[in-house]
């Protein structure tokens, strides 16, 4: 249907509009970071980066770095890998139990987190596990890995499957074909879902508030902190962590540019 | 030439739940030949080959390749390699690694690879500068051409080919058909190649299989079934045809049963009151002028003329409501206007008589 | 070869059912049991009882069920109303620009919830980004627009907005734009159009977003304690509470089932409604 001009231009600023809520709180946590009071309010009077250095020199801020870099590099690695072979079950094998898998696979992301949270302290609890920052992973997967399977089951269902008979009448194993077929024309949905899987793991606080025992990750912290008062770390670490998915998001986004451009180049401009 | 069954089918049958996509099929396949399996969609030719290409596994029957068994045998064990109706070349890979794949799952070192490689490309004349390139930018005559020789760098003992000109355009069709004939001759290898278009089937093979409703409805040389169909589908499916249903009335004299037909003093091997179906070509029924005879003949009114280039055809409208159809070539093109009436014959030598249960 | 698929199927599927069966489902067992234990026991090897389902109905926790659920419907109608527009732009006119869109999107999803509706804290509290500047505009005295019900209403809406756009974005894609052209063609209002063409046609996109918001809305917490204080108590805070302050699990695990219970009944009533394939685009 032909869209007036007029239509176009609405939604499109109606668009723009809607980007800028979403990203009015961030701001607002950006500016609050470099506000030199102890009690912030707004307008800031005066600005410094002091709490970025207070930040950084704390031990404990460094030690939750670390924790919750730990707990997304594990997410990020079993939920890529399972993630895999669980997209190949849901978009690509023709199989009787197809259907129920993949209802069973989404099941969880319509989960509240924090009841999930809860149930798995119980189940660690009932099997004798002490929840540490290694129970997080577990817990940070019920979510995630489901969430990783799909990204890659994209990909997997614009995959012809004729190249992997094509390569298996000729000759090739199982494993053969995953890697010389499969694993190569999934690889953007691999690196997707890695990097959803660490993002959403990096950033998740209702898995991880009952099932990380004595340890905390960083956003438990902030939690921990925002409701007990307001303390100027809060939005230094926050900008800080939001500056690391960032780099993060940003570096991905350019290697996977590098590699298409290469890949381009070598087939000679047709994509 | 009394050639040897290398690929033979036994009673296969395949069965998707309640769905019979094959019914017990039998047959030879010989070493060397050409071999098209022809038939319209849903008539199981795809299932068929891929049961003899291993991708699938029949529901009983056997399958032998060189006298041993190998029905259930996988694909990636079976000498054989199908040529894909999508092609299935590698998008990630270049025209070189396309090729070297079956090579390299083999064994075989860099450089033994990239000399067959190159000769495979010279084969299929296709540049050497080609080895580099992805295959994702050559064109649709470029990719059957490194899908063939990807498939002949298998060297398999059988070429399976899954309709693979379907998407081209006419012209580069025929151009692709006659360089498959001539890579058959070259190669010697059995070639088996299902489609759904006669055409291909008959400009490239040695011999035809008709399929239909998962059955094989006759096999024969091109010549063969295009001129002797045994039923009204394999006749019908051969192209332009008329069809008569005719009785015998005695001594080998018949009536038409539909329209009627004049017809003189020829007979038909057609017992008193049993009823068959006579079939002519087009091309085989003239014009007659007044005075002139033919085997049998029959009274109609032009109704349209169709230009096909080299050929022309006529509709012309018979008493019963039906319509038969007439060819000509455009040199000998029939001066008549619609609404003309016409008298039309055909001799009973350039006809085929059907007879079905 | 439909058998070789059949195994490969299967062994693929492996890992994930095994991840999810540990972490999945036998917790969601653990809930169950515990939920038929006697009050304030650690301990699944008790006698069951329904004394946990009476106090639920006794010590009136239908309430805050009750006030989630609507919250949660509320938030999910408000989703509806805000993304659909936006959503028809990105499938149907945006183009390349819709690609911007759907990164800046996702990238807010990978800033920890918690974050964000801190944001929002210091953008609405008493001297926060947008009453500060205002006051300092206007010079009027302005208060905080923290504490209050709707305010988590909005606080909701904020937070699960890419669960409702982007699976709208792919249902509206799926309506072919023929379609509409042709009904345009035959004289339909746009009203019409929208009502008999894009909205059952969309339908699998609008049910997921739909699902996916109301239940993600219906078990949150963090919403309601950073921008609701201790002013509007939810389902997920009486769980949390039963299980930490009130050191009851057994009384913490009904609640959780009964929430569980409306929210996978749910999902599985809409996912088994659903043809998945077609919704992600599978070729054949």
């Amino acid at each position: 249907m032909p869209h007036k001009p007029i239509t176009r231009a609405a939604l499109l600023v109606y668009g723009i509009l809607t980007l800028l809520v979403l990203y009015l709180p961030i701001a607002a946590i950006a500016f609050a970071s470099f506000s030199k009071a102890r009690y912030l309010s707004f307008p800031i009077e005066r600005y410094t980066s002091q709490w970025y250095g207070k930040a950084l020199e704390s031990s404990t801020v460094s030690d939750l770095i670390v924790t919750s870099f730990k707990v997304a590099f594990a997410v990020m690695l079993v939920s890529v890998v399972a993630g895999f072979f669980g997209a190949l079950a849901f978009a690509r094998y023709r199989w009787r139990f197809r259907g129920v898998f993949q209802k069973f696979v989404l099941l969880p992301i319509f989960f509240p987190q924090a009841v999930l949270g809860l149930a798995l302290l119980m189940w660690f609890n009932a099997i004798g596990v002490t929840p540490t920052w290694q129970t997080a992973i577990a817990a940070h997967l019920v979510w995630i890995a489901p969430i990783a399977t799909l990204v890659i089951a994209i990909r997997a269902y614009g995959f012809d499957p004729a190249l992997e008979e094509a390569a298996r009448d000729m000759g090739a194993g199982y494993w053969q074909i995953l890697r010389e077929i499969t694993l190569p024309l999934l690889w953007p949905g691999v690196v997707s879902a890695g990097l959803f899987a660490f993002l959403l793991s990096w950033g998740n606080f209702p898995l991880s508030l009952f099932t990380t025992g004595a340890d905390l990750t960083l956003p438990e912290w902030l939690y921990a902190k925002m409701v007990s008062g307001y303390s100027p770390l809060v939005p230094s670490v926050g900008s800080m962590t939001l500056a690391l998915s960032l780099i993060l998001l940003l570096a991905s986004a350019a290697c996977i540019r590098l590699t298409g451009r290469r890949r381009r180049r070598a087939n000679g401009g047709e994509g | 030439m009394a050639s040897q069954t290398v690929l033979r089918l036994e009673g296969v049958t395949k069965r998707f739940g309640s769905f019979t996509a094959l019914d017990s099929i039998t047959l030879d396949i010989a070493d060397g030949e050409f071999l098209t399996i022809v038939g319209p969609s849903g008539s199981g030719k795809t299932t068929m080959i891929r049961l003899l290409a291993g991708m699938d596994a029949p529901s009983s029957g056997e399958i032998y390749l060189s006298g041993n068994r190998i029905t259930h045998l996988p694909a990636n064990k079976r000498p054989t390699c199908m040529v894909f109706q999508s092609l299935a070349l590698f998008p990630h890979r270049t025209v070189g690694q396309n090729i070297e794949f079956p090579l390299k799952i083999r064994g075989l070192d860099r450089a033994a690879r990239r000399a067959r490689a190159m000769e495979l490309l010279q084969l299929l004349r296709l540049p050497a500068g080609y080895y580099g390139k992805g295959v994702m930018q050559c064109s649709g005559g470029e990719r059957q051409r490194v899908a063939l020789a990807r498939a002949l760098a298998f060297d398999p003992e059988i070429l399976f080919f899954d309709e693979p000109l379907s998407a081209l355009d006419y012209r580069l069709r025929k151009t692709l058909e006659k360089e498959l004939r001539a890579l058959h001759r070259q190669t010697g290898k059995t070639f088996v190649y299902i489609t759904h278009s006669l055409e291909e089937a008959m400009a490239m093979s040695d011999r035809i299989a008709i399929m239909r409703s998962g059955r094989i409805v006759q096999t024969g040389t091109a010549a063969e079934i295009y001129n002797t169909p045994k039923d009204r589908f394999v006749a019908e499916f051969m192209g332009e045809v008329n069809l008569f249903p005719v009785e015998g009335t005695g001594g080998g004299h018949f009536k038409g049963l539909a329209e009627p037909l004049q017809a003189g003093t020829a007979t038909l091997a057609l017992d008193a009151a049993a009823r068959a179906t006579l079939m002519v070509r087009p091309e085989f029924v003239r014009f007659l002028a007044p005075g002139e005879m033919a085997d049998c003949s029959l009274e109609g009114e032009l109704h349209n003329e169709f230009a096909l280039g080299s050929r022309v055809q006529y509709e012309v409208g018979l008493p019963g409501g039906r319509a038969l159809t007439v060819e000509k070539l455009a040199e000998a093109r029939f001066d008549g206007n619609y609404g003309d009436h016409v008298t039309l014959g055909f001799d009973l030598a350039h006809s085929h008589l059907i007879r079905e249960a | 070869m439909e058998r070789i698929e059949e195994r490969q199927g299967l062994l693929s599927a492996l890992p994930v059912l095994i991840l999810l069966g540990a972490i999945f489902l036998a917790p969601l067992l653990v809930v169950a049991g515990f939920a038929f234990m006697p009050p304030k026991v650690f301990h699944l090897a008790h006698l069951p009882s329904f004394e946990n389902f009476r106090i639920f109905f006794d010590q009136g926790y239908h309430a805050p069920l009750l006030r989630s659920l609507g919250m949660a419907g509320a938030a999910t109608v408000l989703l509806f109303v805000l993304c659909y527009p936006l959503a028809y732009g990105m499938a149907k006119i945006f183009g390349r620009f819709s690609l911007a869109i759907t990164l800046a999107v996702v990238a807010t999803l990978f800033v920890s919830e918690n974050i964000r509706l801190f944001g929002w804290v210091l953008t609405l509290m008493k001297g926060g980004m947008l009453p500060g500047h205002l006051e300092a505009w206007t010079g009027l005295e302005m208060d905080g627009l923290l504490y209050n019900l709707p305010i988590i209403v909005l606080g909701l809406t904020y937070a699960y907005f890419p669960f409702m756009l982007f699976p709208l974005v792919q249902g509206i894609s799926m309506v072919p734009d023929d379609l509409r052209l042709a009904a345009s063609d035959l004289g339909a209002s746009r009203l019409r159009i929208f009502l008999e063409i894009d909205l059952p046609l969309a339908m699998p996109g609008i049910v997921v977003g739909s699902l996916l918001t109301f239940v993600l809305a219906a078990g949150a917490m963090a919403e309601s304690k950073l921008l609701g204080g201790q002013a509007v108590i939810v389902m997920a805070d009486e769980i949390e509470t039963a299980f930490t302050y009130g050191q009851n699990w057994p009384l913490g695990s009904a609640l959780a089932l009964i929430l569980i219970l409306i929210v996978g009944g749910l999902a599985i009533l809409a996912l088994s409604k659903i043809d998945l394939d077609g919704i992600m685009g599978r070729r054949s």
